[in-house]
């Protein structure tokens, strides 16, 4: 961008400091579909073997991959789903309406968004427990949904800020109740906002990890995550093309996504929730 | 209350209840879990009143009186009517339980073998050595062992035992054989007291402060660097270091393995120079720190990189140019314009990752799991493997929540400490429809 | 129809923004509520259509009191200063949206909204989203959607402010002409004096939450009652001398300069301060009442010329006149005054009316 200054140093800083992440992202996919002597990273065949996890059937005590790629897939979508009704409501609310305690509300917003969800896990698993949701993809669903409120109010809250006062004044003298203003003018408005929490409930729901792994362990349950982790632990032969393979297969929606909305992805990540 | 308030709450119930839930109850659940001693073995609902061998030795070992610990551990078996009927029940035939009612109702044997002889001596005995020991369990009347679901049943068993005890004897007895949980501030002490406390503090502190510097650091250079090239090589290198962030962690985790075990690629590499694999990821110390700090690093800069990034964009362009057109070099365009403009942006991500580093430990826990011995071990993995995911056998939820619960009161302060940071009263402008 | 609002009083917490406030509006009649910003013009109008509660007082459409009516049920028309087009709607689906929410059959929205489009000339336009539009068009869909239903009163919130001076000047011409043309009942919120006095048949200058004036445009730029509104109205502004009343006339202050007002009646008594409202127009060269100053500002408009003349008392007296008078930057000039053009006021700024003798 700039004429005045020789970007070559810039590269050469840039690219020797992205060799280890590169190395990695170019074996995660090499190792998948070749097979290389030992000792040696230069493959020296073809080979599709390590995917055989997609139509053999699975290991004695370990559920099919697929029942797992639905479970992922349910729990994402669920979790999505209710992240972001919850928060469009909800986000509107803290933003436009009259509500007692109103600044209470708002400032405890903020403590959450802020707040570590995860040290709360050791209660959220007894209190599951309690509750009877323990071991349930639905009780998973339901922490998960929300735990992400607070960031999606906060978002949401912030998109619905940007709408005009007027559009929504002027629904009001056109006639139309305060509940059609927001579904029919108000909603469109912040369609951007919609997206982009979407996209972000949904790729956070099916990176998830910990959430599952503790509060529904049980084959019937288990998501993709920790699918992946339980192979990776169980196995003693360390066979990193049948991880990375598994691995791949477990990337490709975010992969998808990145394609699709880098835009959102990084001004969304730019609020920063994970590490 | 107002027809717009309570529609204004209508909106805001889904967001509360949830929260209430999955936020405030936990909250409050993790301090009061925090005072109990709730684990595997206790349960979290109720307990049971139960004499196992290990009530026997812990109450020999706070000094119970030996005799009451006597009749307590040792079998008695008592010839009585509900015996008989319960052998009959059991099929023994009616002759060998004639005979029992005949020459040994009303007898009481102190030890198994004791009866057992007393039952081969008679003449219409069971064949099988095994019918004959069975047979024995029948009369047993020992409260080793024995579940009692009610404090009342589990006192009626101990009278029937005459163990002459004191009153404080009896409620301290009943307390050692409860099975089920009971309020304690023990955790705390047991906290203070324990060095492996002390081991992960030193620990967070480590990971946080190395972590941190990595990723303002690191963010800067990357948000710098990437500033000064053109837009689609920069795309590239921004694209490089943002999946990190959005690749599933135990995927992300997964390729530092590839990269650092012994099997990996980088013991395979340095074994063509001589040098002996090793699993770098756990090796030493060093090594494991070197790799966490790294793993997290790589994904948290990506955050400082997206946030720079947008703090440089905005720096208006006829400001470089006219530090350009000034000379100033580009180190000295860096130093004098570029840096100024990030101090918020810096001190915002300083801020926000010192808190969710001090309480993260998903990708601790998915590379070194604490390892090698407690190395890594930081305070919230430390809380989380305690309670949750000690594959030793007993989970103690309760010290577990102890432990969360310093990190919950640290959360909690900080993100009071965020709400003057966002300069909150701004924010509460009140609505402009009043309708 | 016609519109009243009785007492209103409106606050904002423990602000009182406008304490007592009663106006009324004929049928078909145009009003400009004109003010600076914060005198509580907008407040006015956000409590006429029931977007804020009125917190006492009444509002008649009418004989239907609405005072507690919501606003969805009010029956009016608001143009908004940024329009407030709904950005995701084409600009057919914004004009046919207040008829779409009453539930009216599709022949009917149809029918009425070709006729409204017709009426602000935006026939050609209706399938373009408002992002498509010009600042001028977009107006003009406002103006259709607001008058679609048949409001019962239309309200203005600075329709031009958002517009460029060109385009201001024709939709200004438009919106007299769509109101007349409807015979609507309107009100016209601006802090423009040009604006308010060419399009409206009365304006009400509010200051502080109160109408200080409500006058024609004519009357009131040539009988302000205040020094407020004498300041408010007229471009290139009025200027002021500060002075005493003495018996030979008006001392002017710090100064030796005398006004011999002597001819006038209705000055106060010896001694009383008072303030003398002098417009550009009124400050010629041929004029008697001279006074002497020299040329410190020379504006060229094209037709005229703007010249600031500045007393030896440091006071600024304004004059414009046509172009070749030949007067440069520093001139000493002496001009005059036309006497019975003189607006004065009292020391708290309010009017004091004078006559000739004669």
């Amino acid at each position: 961008m700039n004429t005045n200054f020789k970007s070559w140093p810039i590269l050469l800083a840039l690219g020797l400091t992205s060799v280890p992440l590169v190395t990695m992202y170019a074996y995660m996919i090499i190792d998948t579909v070749t097979v290389s002597p030992p000792g040696s990273f230069i493959p020296n065949g073809i080979s599709f073997g390590s995917w055989s996890f997609l139509w053999e059937a699975p290991a004695p005590g370990r559920p099919s991959i697929w029942s797992v790629t639905l479970n992922t897939f349910i729990f994402a979508c669920v979790s999505t789903l209710m992240a972001l009704s919850v928060s469009l409501t909800g986000g509107y609310a803290l933003s436009r309406l009259h509500l007692p305690f109103r600044g209470f509300f708002l400032g405890g917003l903020i403590v959450l968004h802020a707040f570590p969800t995860i040290t709360l896990i050791i209660a959220i698993f007894l209190i599951l427990q309690m509750v009877g949701l323990y071991d349930t993809l639905a009780g998973v669903i339901l922490v998960k949904a929300a735990l992400e409120i607070p960031f999606g109010v906060w978002i949401m809250k912030g998109f619905y800020d940007t709408v005009p006062w007027e559009i929504e004044m002027a629904g009001l003298t056109d006639g139309a109740t305060r509940f059609t203003v927001w579904r029919k003018l108000v909603l469109p408005q912040v369609q951007p906002g919609i997206t982009a929490l979407g996209i972000f409930a949904f790729l956070s729901g099916w990176s998830e990890f910990i959430l599952p792994q503790v509060l529904a362990p049980g084959a019937d349950a288990q998501v993709l995550g920790v699918y992946l982790q339980s192979l990776i632990s169980d196995d003693t032969s360390m066979d990193f093309a049948k991880f990375k393979s598994v691995g791949v297969f477990y990337a490709i929606p975010v992969i998808l996504i990145y394609i699709l909305f880098n835009k959102h992805l990084m001004n969304i990540y730019g609020g920063g929730t994970k590490g | 209350m107002r027809r717009t308030d309570l529609f204004g709450l209508g909106f805001m119930a889904p967001a509360l209840i949830l929260t209430i839930m999955f936020f405030l109850a936990p909250v409050v659940m993790t301090g009061v879990y925090s005072f109990t001693n709730m684990s595997t073995a206790t349960g979290i609902s109720g307990g049971a009143y139960l004499i196992s061998p290990a009530t026997i030795r812990s109450l020999t070992e706070q000094g119970f009186q030996g005799d009451a610990i006597e009749r307590l551990s040792s079998e008695s078996y008592v010839v009585d009517e509900a015996g008989l009927e319960a052998a009959e029940a059991a099929g023994y035939t009616p002759r060998f339980i004639a005979e029992i009612r005949s020459t040994l109702l009303g007898d009481t044997f102190t030890g198994r073998r004791d009866f057992e002889r007393a039952l081969k001596d008679l003449s219409h005995r069971p064949r099988s050595i095994r019918d004959l020991k069975k047979a024995t369990e029948l009369f047993q009347k020992s409260v080793l062992n024995v579940r009692f679901e009610t404090e009342a049943d589990f006192q009626s068993a101990l009278s029937s035992l005459n163990l002459n005890l004191s009153p404080a004897e009896a409620v301290f007895l009943t307390e050692t054989a409860y099975t089920g949980w009971i309020w304690t501030s023990a955790n705390y002490d047991r906290a203070v007291n324990l060095p492996s406390t002390y081991r992960a503090t030193a620990n967070s502190a480590i990971y946080v402060t190395f972590t941190l510097a990595f990723n303002v650091g690191f963010g800067l250079f990357l948000a710098i660097t990437t500033f000064y090239l053109p837009s689609g090589q920069a795309a590239f290198f921004r694209t490089i270091w943002f999946l990190p962030r959005i690749l599933p962690p135990v995927l992300y985790v997964l390729m530092w393995k590839w990269l650092t075990w012994d099997t990996g690629f980088l013991s395979t590499l340095l074994s063509h120079f001589g040098v002996p694999p090793h699993n770098l990821m756990k090796h030493t110390a060093t090594h494991a720190w070197v790799v966490v700090v790294l793993i997290n690093g790589f994904v948290g800069a990506s955050m400082g990189m997206i946030l720079f990034s947008s703090a440089i964009r905005s720096i208006p362009q006829s400001m470089l140019h006219a530090s350009e057109v000034d000379g100033a070099n580009r180190w000295q365009q860096v130093r004098y314009i570029i840096l100024p403009q990030l101090r918020w942006p810096i001190l915002f991500t300083t801020a926000y990752q010192t808190l969710s580093l001090l309480t993260s430990f998903e990708y601790i826990l998915l590379s070194t799991n604490g390892g090698p011995g407690s190395a890594t071990n930081v305070w919230a993995l430390y809380a989380f493997k305690i309670a949750l995911n000690n594959y030793g056998g007993n989970l103690e939820y309760g010290y577990g929540a102890a432990l969360a619960m310093v990190l919950v009161i640290i959360g909690i302060i900080a993100s009071l400490f965020y709400l003057r940071l966002f300069n909150f009263k701004s924010m509460i402008t009140s609505p402009r429809i009043e309708q | 129809m016609r519109i009243e609002l009785k007492n209103f009083k409106k606050t904002f917490g423990d602000i009182t923004v406008i304490e007592d406030m009663s106006l009324s509006l004929e049928s078909g009649e145009m009003l400009a509520l004109l003010g600076p910003s914060g005198c509580g013009k907008s407040t006015t109008l956000f409590a006429i259509c029931g977007i804020h509660r009125m917190t006492g007082g009444q509002l008649l459409f009418g004989d239907r009191d609405v005072t507690l009516v919501p606003s969805q049920q009010r029956n009016v028309g608001v143009v908004f200063q940024n329009y407030a087009l709904y950005p995701h709607m084409n600009a057919y689906e914004n004009i046919a949206f207040p008829l779409m929410i009453r539930k009216e059959d599709r022949k009917t929205i149809e029918k009425k909204v070709s006729e409204i489009a017709a009426l602000v000339h935006i026939g050609e336009l209706m399938e373009r989203k408002p992002a498509q539009l010009s600042g001028g068009q977009q107006q003009r869909v406002a103006l259709a959607r607001a008058l679609v239903r048949e409001p019962d009163i239309l309200l203005l919130d600075e329709p031009l402010a958002n517009l460029d001076a060109k385009l201001r000047l024709e939709m200004r011409s438009e919106i007299r002409r769509i109101q007349q043309q409807t015979g609507i009942t309107a009100i016209l919120v601006t802090h423009d004096q040009v604006e308010a006095m060419s399009m409206c048949d009365r304006i009400a200058i509010m200051n502080k939450g109160d109408i200080v004036q409500l006058s024609s445009p004519q009357d009131m730029y040539q009988n302000p009652n205040s020094e407020f509104v004498a300041s408010f109205l007229g471009n290139p502004p009025i200027a002021f001398l500060d002075g005493v009343v003495t018996d030979g006339g008006v001392q002017l202050a710090s100064s030796e300069a005398l006004l011999p007002l002597r001819g006038q009646h209705g000055l106060p008594s010896s001694g009383m301060p008072i303030r003398l409202g002098i417009r550009p127009e009124h400050f010629q060269p041929e004029n008697p009442l001279k006074v002497t100053g020299r040329i410190s500002f020379v504006e060229t408009q094209g037709r005229e010329e703007l010249y600031d003349v500045t007393l030896s008392n440091g006071s600024v007296l304004r004059s414009i006149q046509r172009q070749g008078g030949g007067y440069h930057l520093g001139d000493e000039v002496s001009w005059g005054i036309a006497e019975n053009q003189i607006l004065a006021f009292d020391a708290s700024g309010a009017r004091l009316h004078m006559g000739a003798l004669a």
